[in-house]
Order: C-alpha cells, then structure tokens, then sequence
C-alpha cells in the first residue's frame, strides 16, 4: 500500500523534469555567407558544432554570419525573423510536436519571396538551406533547435534527476541501437 | 577343591579335561542327560551371544539414524532461516525473462518504424517551392548528412546568382 504513492510521486518528478525540459528551448536561425578566402576567419560560435560538416556539404573554408536570430519557444506558435541588409528568414511556428517544430520558412530577397519550405524541425537534428550564389560565395540558411541559455544555466545548477537521467539514457541507447 | 556347580559350570563351558574330566563324568547319576543338558546350554550361550551382538549393532543404527535426523533438523532450520525467494535458478529465469521482454520490445519498436519512412529525429522537409517565373531552372533536393550531427540538407540548383554586395550585413 506503501508504493502508490511513491510510485505517483516518483511519476510526478518525472512529468514535471519532462515538462521543464521541453519547455525552455530555442531556434536558432542565421544567413550564412560562405566563402573561400586567403585567410579564414573563425567560425561564429553559433556553428561551431557544424563546421566541419559545412565545410564537407560546400567546400568552403569561411561561413560569416550576416543575420541571426534566437528565438526562444514558449507556445511553438512564434514568429520571428533573421535579417541581413538585403536578406531576410521569416520563420513561422506553427506548433510542437514529439520530435520538434512545425515550421514555414520563406527566404526575402529584399520584398521577393526566393524560396518557401514547410519544414518539421527536429531538436536533434539542424537544417541547412543552400541558398543562392552570392558573389564568389554561398548564401547558407541554418537552423538549429538549441537549450535556452537560462533554462540551461538552471539546470545545470540544480542536481539533476536521476529518473529523468536515466530514462533519457535508456532513449538515446535505443535511438542508437535502431537504424 | 572345587565345589559341584563350580565343576558343573566348568563342564559346561568345556573347561574340564584329562584326569578332571573324566572324574566329574563318572560322578554324574546321568551322564546323558547332562550331555543334553550340556547341549542346551550351549544352544542358549550361542543364541543369547547372536543376540547380544545384534542389539549392539541395532543400538549403533538406532544412534546414527537419531543423529541423522537432528543433523537434518537443525540444516533444515538453518537453510529456512536464510533462505530467499531469489534463490540461483530462479535468479537466471528472471534475467532471461526480462532480456526477453526487452528484446520483444524493441523489435516491436523497430517493426512500428517503416524502413523508408523518415526518422522522428531528423529534421523533415515537407514542401519546399522556388519562384519559377525568376528561377524556371531551380531544383531542389533533400538529403542527409552522413556526419554525427545528423544534418538535414535542402539543396538548391540553378537559383539566380546575385552580385556580392548582397552579401552585406
């Protein structure tokens, strides 16, 4: 008799982990210029974890960031745009799912549209966007579903759960295991 | 000097002989029927002797079989008091049951996930449309990156180029 309620609370802790969690995320969108220059500048930090396989997909040394955007989701209804002088990334969520954001994307070329994608972002998986060619470059759009910095911060102060822990580690085992 | 019965009990245990002997048999009335009685006695030695070594050993069985029982008793308390229900086979089942049940799991996990249908976890292109009148020769395709991070690539072909002043910030 002792266990349900033990049972019900551990339940708890572990919807509201789940909740906190998924609640406290961000999209980051840029305009990315990608070129081949002498002497290459650094990657912003935003692609850091990308650069290599930008580098691979275009073959180009330097990825400059003319626009960006970081929206932070709280409904997965917002709207928001990424601009550069001539550019412009207008994103529209149009709601949640298990595995990320439903999005519409249109790429502004000053008042033209150039390209429209309804898109499904997942938080674990970026998009890349091979726009037009730009002078000798490449304009790139990117998008990556990121933690909030805020909510990262706190949860990384507070202990974290070990229910929540391991249930994500027995998901990303499976996720591995499964073509 | 012997007495009568010392000479009698003598006679028979078959401890008289020579000159004694024969002087103790000339002295009985009845010499036959002391022969038989002789005979009787001996009978009643051997029987009583058989029986005496056979409660010997019975008494040794009755011990071994008492202390048998006792030596039972007290491993039998002894195992109840530490016994489990996890005992060693018992164990092995449950871990074979539950890698069991895992394995069943996942593969109706792995059946639920269509082999040409897109992962949950890659980012997914639904619909993705160029102006045709400013870009008639536009293509768009849609791949993955073969790299860790899992990369979703919408990649255009023959989008208008523009000058590089469209690169500003």
């Amino acid at each position: 008799m002792q266990l349900r309620p033990l049972l019900l609370a551990a339940f708890l802790v572990l919807a509201l982990s789940a909740v906190s969690a998924d609640a406290a995320q961000a999209v980051w969108s840029g305009l990315v210029i990608a070129e081949n220059v002498p002497q290459p500048a650094p990657i912003p930090p935003e692609l850091t974890g990308l650069e290599q396989t930008l580098k691979d997909l275009f073959g180009y040394n330097q990825f400059e960031v003319i626009g960006q955007s970081n929206k932070t989701l709280k409904t997965g209804q917002e709207d928001w745009l990424a601009n550069s002088k001539y550019f412009g990334l207008h994103v529209d969520a149009r709601g949640e799912n298990d595995s990320g954001y439903s999005l519409n994307l249109k790429l502004y070329k000053e008042s033209d549209v150039l390209l429209e994608t309804d898109a499904n972002l997942s938080k674990s998986s970026p998009l890349v966007i091979k726009g037009p060619q730009v002078g000798s470059g490449q304009l790139l759009l990117v998008l990556v579903v990121k933690d909030d910095e805020q909510a990262h911060r706190r949860r990384h102060a507070e202990p974290a759960n070990p229910i929540t822990t391991a249930w994500q580690r027995l998901r990303r085992a499976i996720h591995n295991v499964l073509p | 000097m012997k007495t009568f019965e010392e000479k009698w009990t003598a006679w028979l245990d078959g401890q008289l002989s020579g000159k004694e002997l024969a002087e103790f048999e000339a002295s009985l009335p009845d010499l036959a029927a002391a022969q038989a009685e002789k005979r009787d006695a001996q009978k009643l030695g051997a029987f009583l002797k058989e029986q005496l070594t056979t409660q010997a050993v019975s008494n040794e069985e009755f011990f071994s079989h008492q202390l048998h029982e006792r030596i039972a008793r007290e491993s039998e308390a002894r195992h109840r008091s530490t016994s489990t229900w996890w005992t060693i086979p018992r164990l092995v089942w449950s871990g074979a049951t539950a890698l069991a049940l895992f394995v069943i799991t996942t593969v109706v996990l792995m059946s639920q996930h269509q082999p040409g249908e897109q992962s949950e976890y890659l980012t997914q292109i639904l619909q993705s449309r160029v102006d045709p009148a400013a870009n008639p020769n536009a293509t768009i395709s849609i791949f993955e990156s073969k790299t860790d991070n899992k990369v979703t690539v919408l990649w255009t072909e023959g989008l208008q180029s523009l000058p590089a002043d469209y690169a500003a910030k």
